[in-house]
């Protein structure tokens, strides 16, 4: 009989233990999610009783031309978001991955954008891109100098190639980028650079404040794409977003790497392998499982992207910016205006079936590895 | 006798809830949250000594219209609360804000009659009236007195037309090129008022909107000129954020702002000798043009306890509470018993600004700030339109082309 009751007990246990977990994710996930999934299908302003229309909202968000804009923007922010920074993420781990002096500290500043609030970094952002801002300041400066970082850039190469042939002539093993060499080079190039402003051989150019209108514009970039090409707030959002969220990938990345049996290495050291090869075949390959997670999770963030088009507010022109998240809200929450509540709820369960295809497309692509690890 | 004494206690709490009745009244957070808790302190607990209600402001510090929409569909709306004129008409138009008609003709100290005429307007739908307007802010001309004497320029006056007062504008403009006469906030919640003056109405006959009626395009040409010219430039090429923060940043001689002005003043360029005029008439068809700007009190028609929450509402308007907020510079009262105010006589700006912009809510072609059932969307196409004009980035033709391909796709939705 004690027995028994063990058992039961045993059995019942993770339910109990699950219970508080489940009951929220009821609650607020599993009975809000049939609410909107009966939304779509109804007109609905928050007051008056909810009226049945069947098909029609989701007929409707189609011929939206905001919702059109919207889609194409969400997935090419997608798109581009999602591959530029899976690599920068991977990038940066390899560099932090290294056994250097003080490297604690360049772990913990490259993970500072992603400890900062999103609003926080948005606001700061809104700065740096204005008319007068920082980045266009920076662009002002850097063409005003422009032939003197040339000249420095060129000596600091000019020095750097003649040390490297001049020892590889002598026969001495080298490497193509030696550091010591560069040290020299940089320091030489510098002094040439100073050296020539100093006595007068170049002066910096006088050029017109750089006027770049980053947000408040209906412009698209890059021109060659035609339709394809994204308005350039987008661009700005794009930017800010690789930059919060590269830094959390790069953390993954870095477990990832250190998961990495040192064996690989070795063995790989012994067939002559280096740098590139190094990383292609044992680096990508193993850290696969890794960016099955990286991908995935960047996806679903890149599609549901809303607080930073939200905190732009009017700054942007709203259909250079408009998202698919943020279109759900602007129907849900207009601006003077009765909620859409059928709208939005369409909309969103077409984020989620849209989100969901994606999800398991890339699932296919990048294979079964991932999905066991 | 345990029982004797539970059974007492419960018919004395029975009896309190029966008599006491809590008012809640929400509001907007900030600024708004001193005053009202001082009102209520000062005049609404006086008043109801004695009555059984007790009120508690509720402020919210958050986007209010979405709080109130929330909360009205959820049931835990209070009995009293802010309505805004340019978000009112989707409450009201939804039924749960309570029509005030009957509590009128039942009520001895509230009439609509009192109140401004085009502001009570504002707020009726069908006839009936929803919100008692507590306060109005219209557009005026501010401007540092500075900058124009030190151009030798005559200050912006009451009979300026929009020739006169961009020849000042352009002279002041001329002293250096960082100088500038006007802010050009590229909004209609500005521009607005000068497009009423040339004779434009937001919706024609149809319920429709032409962007290329001719009065639009002229007051259009006229306000982006001045940014080509460099007469005038949009605040956020000069790293603010709205016209009166270029005007408090003494780079700009001119901003069209309401009596909000007067404290951004105080706060940011308390220093700044400033003067008000009323806005430039146009030309030919000799009429200002104005935007009221007005928010009410509303009542909650879900409430329980309405006939409280009247007494509270005549109590939140009543003549001794205006003069008391007109005084103190916070609002322009709406009362129309107000307008021979003493107040409004002093020679001090502040009174000065607060008059001018009293006035400007009965000279002219004067609507209210809101856009009907399209709201806030409605605008959006023009001030985008006004943005890329003045910032070079279309003409005035493609970038009206534009926004009314962008109306015409609102109003046909």
């Amino acid at each position: 009989m004690r027995r028994a009751s063990s058992k039961v007990g045993e059995k019942l246990a993770p339910y109990v233990l699950l219970a508080p977990f489940l009951f929220t994710l009821i609650v607020f996930f599993g009975y809000a999610f049939v609410r909107v999934v009966y939304f779509s299908f109804t007109t609905y302003d928050l007051f008056s009783k909810p009226e049945w229309v069947g098909l029609k909202n989701y007929v409707n968000i189609f011929r939206d031309l905001d919702f059109t804009r919207a889609m194409k923007n969400s997935l090419t922010f997608m798109v581009v978001v999602t591959t530029a920074q899976t690599i920068i993420a991977l990038l940066l781990a390899l560099l932090l991955n290294q056994k250097v002096r003080g490297i604690r500290f360049f772990r913990a500043a490259y993970y500072m954008p992603s400890v900062a609030s999103s609003v926080v970094v948005t606001l700061i952002f809104i700065w740096f891109f204005q008319r007068r801002g920082v980045l266009n300041f920076v662009i002002t400066k850097f063409k005003e100098y422009q032939a003197i970082i040339l000249l420095f850039l060129f000596a600091a190469a000019a020095i750097h190639i003649v040390l490297v042939v001049w020892e590889k002539l002598r026969r001495r093993p080298v490497s193509v980028f030696e550091p010591n060499f560069m040290f020299l080079g940089v320091l030489i190039g510098f002094i040439v650079a100073f050296g020539a402003v100093r006595f007068g051989f170049l002066v910096p150019r006088e050029v017109p404040p750089v006027d770049i209108i980053w947000f408040n514009t209906t412009k698209t970039w890059p021109d060659f794409l035609g339709s394809l090409a994204f308005p350039i707030p987008l661009g700005a959002i794009m930017l800010f977003n690789i930059w919060t969220t590269a830094p959390t990938f790069m953390l993954l990345y870095l477990a990832g790497l250190q998961d990495i049996p040192r064996e690989l290495y070795e063995a790989a050291a012994v067939d002559g392998a280096e740098g590139w090869h190094i990383i292609l075949h044992i680096i990508v390959p193993q850290l696969k499982p890794i960016t099955f997670l990286v991908v995935t999770m960047g996806l679903i963030g890149t599609l549901q992207m809303f607080d930073q088009v939200a905190i732009l507010g009017s700054q942007a022109p709203r259909s250079s910016v408009i998202t698919l998240a943020y279109y759900i809200y602007s129907n849900l929450f207009p601006s003077s205006a009765v909620p859409r509540v059928g709208m939005a709820s369409a909309a969103a369960m077409f984020l989620a079936l849209l989100t969901f295809i994606i999800v398991y497309a890339q699932r296919k692509v990048l294979g079964e590895e991932g999905e066991n690890a | 006798m345990k029982r004797l004494s539970i059974a007492l206690v419960v018919v004395l709490l029975v009896a309190c809830a029966a008599s006491a009745q809590h008012i809640r009244i929400g509001g907007f957070g900030g600024n708004d949250t001193v005053i009202v808790e001082e009102m209520i302190e000062l005049f609404v607990r006086p008043a109801l000594e004695g009555t059984g209600i007790t009120v508690q402001y509720e402020p919210i510090s958050d986007d209010f219209q979405r709080y109130i929409v929330n909360a009205l569909s959820a049931g835990t709306a209070p009995d009293l609360f802010y309505m805004d004129i340019f978000w009112a008409g989707s409450l009201i138009r939804s039924g749960v804000v309570e029509p005030l008609d009957e509590y009128f003709a039942k009520s001895e100290v509230l009439k609509p009659e009192y109140f401004i005429p085009s502001l009570v307007e504002a707020f009726t739908y069908e006839g009936k009236i929803y919100g008692v307007p507590k306060d109005f802010n219209t557009l005026a001309v501010f401007y540092n007195k500075d900058l124009f004497d030190y151009a030798g320029v005559e200050y912006p006056s009451n009979d300026d037309t929009w020739d006169t007062f961009y020849a000042k504008l352009e002279k002041v403009a001329a002293i250096d090129p960082n100088i500038y006469g006007l802010a050009l906030q590229p909004e209609f919640a500005r521009f607005g008022a000068l497009a009423y003056a040339a004779g434009f109405t937001p919706f024609n006959a149809d319920g429709k909107t032409d962007l290329f009626d001719p009065a639009f395009v002229e007051a259009f040409k006229w306000y982006t000129g001045m940014a080509e010219t460099g007469v005038g430039v949009m605040p956020q090429d000069i790293s603010q954020g709205w016209g009166g923060g270029a005007l408090a940043s003494e780079q700009v001689a001119v901003a069209l702002e309401g009596a909000w002005m007067v404290g951004a003043i105080k706060g940011d360029a308390p220093n700044m000798q400033y003067g008000t005029a009323l806005m430039p008439k146009h030309p030919q068809t000799g009429q200002r043009g104005n935007l009221i700007f007005t928010v009410a009190w509303g009542m909650n028609a879900a409430s329980p306890n309405k006939e409280a929450a009247f007494k509270v509402m005549e109590i939140l308007t009543s003549e001794e509470v205006q003069q008391w907020v007109l005084e103190r510079g916070l609002a322009i009262p709406s009362r129309q018993a107000l307008a021979d105010n003493p107040y409004f006589q002093q020679d001090h700006a502040e009174a000065q600004a607060n008059y001018t912009v009293f006035l400007g809510a009965s000279d002219g072609n004067v609507l209210p700030f809101h856009f009907g059932e399209y709201g806030g969307e409605w605008m959006d196409p023009i001030n985008q339109a006004l943005s890329a004009v003045m910032s070079k980035q279309a003409t005035v033709e493609e970038a009206l082309r534009e926004a009314q391909a962008q109306l015409d796709a609102l109003m046909g939705r």
